[in-house]
C-alpha cells in the first residue's frame, strides 16, 4: 500500500473512480436516502492534487461544509480560491438577495436563470482557462434547478450549453443529480447516455445496515462495477459486495 | 461556520464529534438519536401524523426550549393562531430539581444487582450520557407562564397581510412567510456575517406547512403548481437558515399529498422524520405495542461538515405520549408470555400428556 503520494493509487474511493484524462462528462446520480456528497469531495481532492483548476457550482451545500470536509481529506478550498485555481459560484448563498427583488436566481422567465448560470460559469472558466491548464466544473446538484422552476427543457439546454465547453478539450464536467421525481430521472437518463462515466450512488435495498453505507456503481459505456461503502467521519471505505466484514475487522 | 465566531450562545453546545455547533429539540430522547442535538443553520422537516397532534408537540418541545434558553422564536401556521400554540407550551421543570431526582435514582441503580454477564453490556443509559444534555425538561400537564413568554421575543405570522406582487409562487403565501423570516434575521442580526453585541439562536417553527388552508382562494384542489411552490419554499428556507444562526423546523401533512412524493423536500432538508400514530389504525388495540403510542422513522440525517451521517441504522423507534411526557424509544417487544392472571391458563399443567382435555388445537 502507498501511504504518500498519488491519491489514485492510496484513496479507496479515487481508486475504484479511475477517472481519467479522457473523461470529459462524469455524471453522478444519487437516488433517495443515499448521499453522493463524497464522490464530489473525493474528485475535488484529485483535481487539487493534480493541480488543476476547479469552477465549483454550490446549490446543495454550503462552502463551509466543503471546506471543513477537505480539511479532512488533506486539501484546503479557500486556499485554492485564494490562489486563483479554484473559483465558486454560489446560488445557495446568492439566492437570499433574490428574496426581494426577484432576480438572478429567484425569477418568473426561468430561462434566464439558467441564462445567467451560464454566463457566470463561462465568465469563470475563462479566467480559470488563462495558463491553458485543464479546468473541471463541478454542479452540485442539478435537481435544484427544478426547485427553482426550471423546467426540463431548459435544464437540458442549459446542459447542453456546459457540455459544448469541453470541445475545447481542457475543460471536463461533473454534474451531481438527485433523482427524486420523474422529471429529474429524465435528466439523469440522459446525462447516463452522454456521460463517459457513470456513477451511481444508491442505499441499499435491504434496507440501512451498519456494516455498509450503500451501493457505489461505477459505469463506463458496457463496463459496469458495483462496490459497497461505508462511510467514516474521515473517510469512505469501499469493497466489493460481500466483502465488507473481512475489510472492517481485519 | 467558523468556530471562533461564536461566544457561548445560551442553550447550545459545540458536538464533541465534528464540531458542529448545536441547539436542543427539547426532548432529550430526540437529541440523543440526532447526535445531540439540532445542527445550527439546518431544516428539520417533520411528517405529520395523521391527525398532527403527535407533530405539533414535538414542534411545541422545540419552541418552548428556545424560550427558555432565550433564543429568538418565528412561529408561523394558516390552521391555527400561532400565539394559541405559544400559549399551549409545556412548562419548564426547574432543572435543578431534577438533576438532584436523576442522581437519586442513579444512587439507587448502582447499589442493585445484576447478573455478571450482562454487567458490562452498554445500557441505553450510557448511550444516552454519551452526549451532554444541553435542553431541559417539560411537563406537558402544565403550560408555561405568560412572564416567561411575554419577556421572549416571538414574531408571529399567521399569513393574514399577504402582498400579491409575486409571481414566483402560485400561492403568494410561501413568498410572504419566506420575507418575513429574512428580514427577522437581517432586522436581528442573525446573519453568520453581522456581528452583534450578543448573538442568539433564531428557532423558526412553522406548523401544518403546504395544508389546505395554504392553498390560494382562487383553487380549491391541490395542482401540481401547489408542491411546486412547496420544494422552491423549503430550498429557499435551506438557503436562508444556512446562513444564519437559525435553525427552522417545518411540519407537513404528508398524508394530503399521497399521490405526489414528497421525495424534493427531504433533499432540501437536512434531518427528515415521520411520525406515525396508532390511534385509528388496526395498530391501536395491538397488545405488543400497548406501551407506544406510534411509530417513529428517521428519514434522513444529513452528513454536514463530515462524510458519515450519525443515522443510527437499522434501529426501529416508537414513540410514548405519557400525561406528562413526551418520549423517542427505541422499539422493544414485550416478551411473548401469556397473560398470568388468567386462571385457566394458570391451571395447565407443564408435563406432556396429561391433561390433554386443555389443549387446544
Amino acid at each position: 500500500m502507498i501511504s504518500l503520494g498519488d491519491p489514485i493509487a492510496s484513496n479507496a474511493v479515487l481508486a475504484a473512480l479511475q477517472i481519467g484524462e479522457e473523461d470529459n462528462i462524469i455524471a453522478i446520480k444519487e437516488t433517495p436516502n443515499a448521499d453522493s456528497n463524497f464522490v464530489i469531495t473525493h474528485l475535488i481532492k484529485k483535481i487539487i492534487y493534480e493541480k488543476k483548476r476547479l469552477c465549483l457550482v454550490n446549490f446543495h451545500n454550503t462552502l463551509d461544509h466543503y471546506q471543513n470536509i477537505g480539511k479532512k481529506l488533506g486539501y484546503d478550498l479557500l486556499k485554492g480560491v485564494d490562489e486563483g485555481i479554484v473559483k465558486i459560484i454560489q446560488p445557495i448563498r446568492d439566492l437570499l438577495e433574490n428574496i426581494d427583488q426577484e432576480d438572478k436566481y429567484l425569477q418568473e422567465n426561468t430561462e434566464n436563470i439558467v441564462k445567467q448560470l451560464y454566463l457566470d460559469i463561462k465568465d469563470s472558466l475563462r479566467v480559470l482557462k488563462e495558463n491553458n491548464k485543464s479546468v473541471y466544473l463541478i454542479i452540485d446538484d442539478l435537481s435544484h434547478l427544478h426547485d427553482l422552476g426550471v423546467n426540463i427543457n431548459e435544464t437540458l439546454t442549459f446542459l447542453h450549453y456546459c457540455m459544448n465547453f469541453i470541445d475545447d478539450n481542457d475543460v471536463s464536467v461533473v454534474f451531481n443529480n438527485h433523482v427524486s421525481s420523474k422529471l429529474d430521472e429524465i435528466i439523469s437518463n440522459d446525462l447516463e447516455y452522454v456521460a463517459d462515466v457513470h456513477v451511481e450512488v444508491s442505499s441499499l435495498k435491504t434496507g440501512m445496515s451498519q456494516d455498509v453505507t450503500g451501493l457505489l456503481t461505477i459505469k463506463r459505456k458496457s463496463d459496469v462495477k458495483q462496490y459497497h461503502y461505508k462511510a467514516f467521519d474521515r473517510g469512505i471505505k469501499t469493497f466489493h459486495p460481500g466483502e465488507s466484514i473481512y475489510h472492517l475487522y481485519n | 461556520m467558523e468556530k471562533k465566531t461564536f461566544k457561548s450562545i445560551p442553550g447550545t453546545a459545540y458536538s464533541s464529534q465534528n464540531g458542529h455547533l448545536l441547539v436542543s429539540s427539547g426532548i432529550p430522547s430526540l437529541d440523543t438519536l440526532l447526535g445531540g442535538g439540532i445542527p445550527v443553520g439546518t431544516v428539520v422537516l417533520i411528517e405529520e401524523d395523521f391527525h398532527g397532534s403527535y407533530s405539533k408537540i414535538v414542534l411545541k418541545y422545540f419552541l418552548a426550549e428556545g424560550i427558555v434558553s432565550k433564543h429568538s422564536t418565528l412561529i408561523a401556521s394558516q390552521d391555527v393562531n400561532p400565539s394559541n400554540i405559544i400559549k399551549e407550551l409545556p412548562a419548564v421543570i426547574d432543572s435543578d430539581l431534577d438533576s438532584t431526582e436523576i442522581s437519586k435514582i442513579s444512587g439507587i441503580s448502582d447499589k442493585m444487582k445484576i447478573a455478571f454477564r450482562y454487567q458490562n453490556l452498554p445500557t441505553a443509559d450510557s448511550a444516552r450520557n454519551q452526549y451532554r444534555h444541553i435542553g431541559h425538561l417539560y411537563d406537558l400537564s402544565k403550560n408555561m407562564s405568560f412572564s416567561d413568554i411575554e419577556n421572549s421575543d416571538i414574531c408571529y405570522w399567521n399569513g393574514q397581510r399577504i402582498e400579491n406582487g409575486t409571481r414566483l409562487y402560485s400561492n403568494p403565501a410561501y413568498n410572504a412567510l419566506l420575507r418575513s423570516i429574512r428580514n427577522k434575521i437581517r432586522d436581528g442580526k442573525f446573519y453568520l456575517k453581522d456581528s452583534p453585541n450578543k448573538r442568539s439562536i433564531l428557532r423558526i417553527g412553522v406548523h401544518s406547512l403546504g395544508s389546505p388552508m395554504w392553498l390560494p382562494h382562487r383553487k380549491s384542489l391541490h395542482s401540481i403548481d401547489s408542491t411546486r411552490d412547496l420544494d422552491k419554499f423549503i430550498f429557499c428556507l435551506r438557503a436562508l437558515v444556512r446562513s444564519a444562526n437559525a435553525v427552522a423546523v417545518v411540519t407537513i401533512p404528508t398524508h394530503l399529498y399521497h399521490e405526489i412524493s414528497l421525495d424534493r423536500c427531504i433533499h432540501s432538508s437536512d434531518i427528515a422524520m415521520r411520525l406515525q400514530a396508532f390511534g385509528g389504525t388496526e395498530l391501536e388495540n395491538n397488545q405488543s405495542l400497548a406501551e407506544y403510542q406510534g411509530f417513529f422513522y428517521l428519514t434522513k440525517l444529513a452528513a454536514i461538515n463530515s462524510l458519515a451521517s450519525r443515522h443510527p441504522g437499522s434501529m426501529e423507534y416508537a414513540f410514548k405520549l405519557r400525561r406528562k411526557k413526551f418520549s423517542i424509544d427505541v422499539l422493544h417487544l414485550p416478551p411473548d408470555i401469556h397473560d398470568d392472571s388468567d386462571p385457566k391458563r394458570q391451571s395447565i399443567p407443564l408435563t406432556c400428556g396429561g391433561g390433554t382435555k386443555y389443549l387446544d388445537f
